[in-house]
């Protein structure tokens, strides 16, 4: 029998086994009806899809957002889309506010205002920590008789800006949806600042060269099984999303359990 | 011999790294449990918000249409009925039990259902202010329970296939033997499979 290396036999043992097993791993398709891959992506603050706003408009409404957002945290974010794809406005706004995670993820104060022009539907998701303030009842005042009217008469600038300011409005009234960020003032945020990202990567490198110069005496036994007593006890943990700097205007990782509603015109 | 010894062992350490690195360990069952009960305990804090909005639509009902007693009575039973029935969160995996609580609450569906078709009868109640905030209430609570229960069922499924596929079915014969699959919710009326025939 010709003598291979132990070790190579090893690693070319363990990779089939785990692409194997990774194989046997491959997630399914989730039971959600609308799926996250067709819903658009979160390009800012004003997401125009359906293309009923002019630039200087999106500008208007992307400045009152970010001061919303600077002022009280609240991440609240307006989409228009040209299809709701033969679903109702309901699922559908709930499965794009949990893509984009809008709102901080301890707080869930995320907002979206979500218009469709072909389907005549408009509805307003709440995340859960705004339902309190935001209620269905004050939700359904504003779609009906602030933005309802002026989107039948065909202004959608008008009636995009008068929901909009409407919900700040009520938002702000309300001392306990408001509350400064002292933390991100004062930078205390987690951020993934260039050095960070250079001192861990700067780490793996050594790691790497560890190996390298090692590679023909590790114990890869010993390696395996540190590794698999270390994960069954390690958690795995979904982190929340990066804040942005400037106006790079990402989800928070806050959630919505269907808050809010919609009405047409 | 020695040599042997240590190629078995090497080949048993690659194989439980595979596992390992697949990302299942001893920790899932517990936790796809748990996020499964706290899901359900959402799903019955949303039909307990729905039931207790019912007293308020009963009364300004009443106020403007007090003839419909029949109708009126059968949805204050109907929320007595389903508030009586609570599924405790350990009680999830009794298929039995969970039906009954969906009849129960499916049978105030029907009874709200009746109420406000009976209201749009009343065009005094329709413009009035406080029916329209609660309708939008219930609507808005009825969304809630929609996506509370789509909520519920993804996670039963995720322990559900986690129990059943390799290798969480290994660590739930090991570690786990009393783990029971999670009961979802089935079809709510009766004869959901048949369209209801309209008539004009």
């Amino acid at each position: 029998m010709t003598k291979l290396p132990a070790l190579r036999i090893q690693a070319i043992g363990a990779w089939f086994l785990l692409s194997l097993v990774m194989l046997l791993f491959a997630a399914g398709p989730s039971l959600a009806e609308v799926k996250p891959e067709s819903l658009p992506a979160l390009t800012g603050r004003v997401v125009d899809v359906a293309n009923v706003l002019k630039p200087q408009e999106r500008e208007a409404l992307r400045v009152k957002l970010k001061n919303l957002e600077d002022q009280s945290g609240i991440q609240m974010a307006v989409a228009t889309v040209s299809t709701l794809q033969g679903e109702e406005i309901e699922p559908y706004a709930n499965a794009l506010f949990r893509k984009w995670q809008l709102g901080q993820k301890d707080k869930n104060n995320g907002l979206l205002f979500l218009i469709a022009p072909t389907e005549h539907k408009i509805r307003f998701e709440v995340g859960y920590g705004l339902e309190g303030t935001l209620t269905d009842a004050l939700t359904k005042l504003i779609l009906r008789n602030a933005v309802s009217p002026k989107l039948k008469a065909g202004d959608f600038a008008g009636g995009i800006t008068a929901g909009v300011d409407e919900s700040i409005a009520v938002l702000t009234t309300d001392k306990s949806s408001w509350q400064k960020r002292p933390a991100l003032q004062q930078g205390g945020d987690q951020q993934a600042s260039p050095a960070a990202v250079a001192f861990f990567f700067i780490i793996f490198l050594v790691i790497l060269y560890i190996v390298w110069r090692n590679r023909n005496n590790i114990n890869w036994t010993s390696a395996a099984t540190g590794y698999v007593i270390g994960s069954a006890f390690g958690g795995r943990d979904g982190e929340g999303g990066s804040r942005d700097s400037g106006d790079n205007f990402s989800g928070g990782g806050g959630d919505s359990g269907g808050g809010g509603s919609s009405d047409s015109y | 011999m020695t040599a042997h010894f240590s190629r078995i062992r090497s080949l048993l350490a690659i194989i439980f790294l595979a596992i390992g690195l697949s990302g299942c360990g001893y920790n899932t069952i517990p936790t796809l449990d748990e996020a499964a009960k706290a899901k359900w305990a959402e799903v019955q804090n949303q039909y307990q918000r729905r039931s207790d909005l019912i007293p308020n639509l009963v009364a300004t009902v009443q106020g403007y249409a007090k003839q419909e007693k029949e109708v009126l009575t059968a949805v204050t039973e109907a929320r007595a009925k389903a508030t009586s029935i609570n599924v405790d969160a350990s009680q999830i995996t009794d298929p039995e039990k969970i039906k009954q609580f969906q009849a129960a609450q499916a049978q105030l569906s029907g009874a709200l259902g009746h109420l406000l078709a009976v209201s749009e009868r009343y065009p005094d109640l329709k413009s009035n202010q406080n029916f329209l905030a609660l309708q939008s209430q219930l609507e808005g609570t009825e969304n809630r329970i929609a996506v509370a229960r789509r909520d519920y069922i993804q996670a039963a499924q995720a322990y559900n296939t986690n129990l059943r596929t390799f290798p969480g079915s290994v660590w739930a014969s090991i570690f786990y033997k009393d783990a029971k699959p999670i009961a979802a919710f089935t079809a709510t009326a009766p004869n959901a499979e048949q369209a209801p025939a309209v008539k004009f």
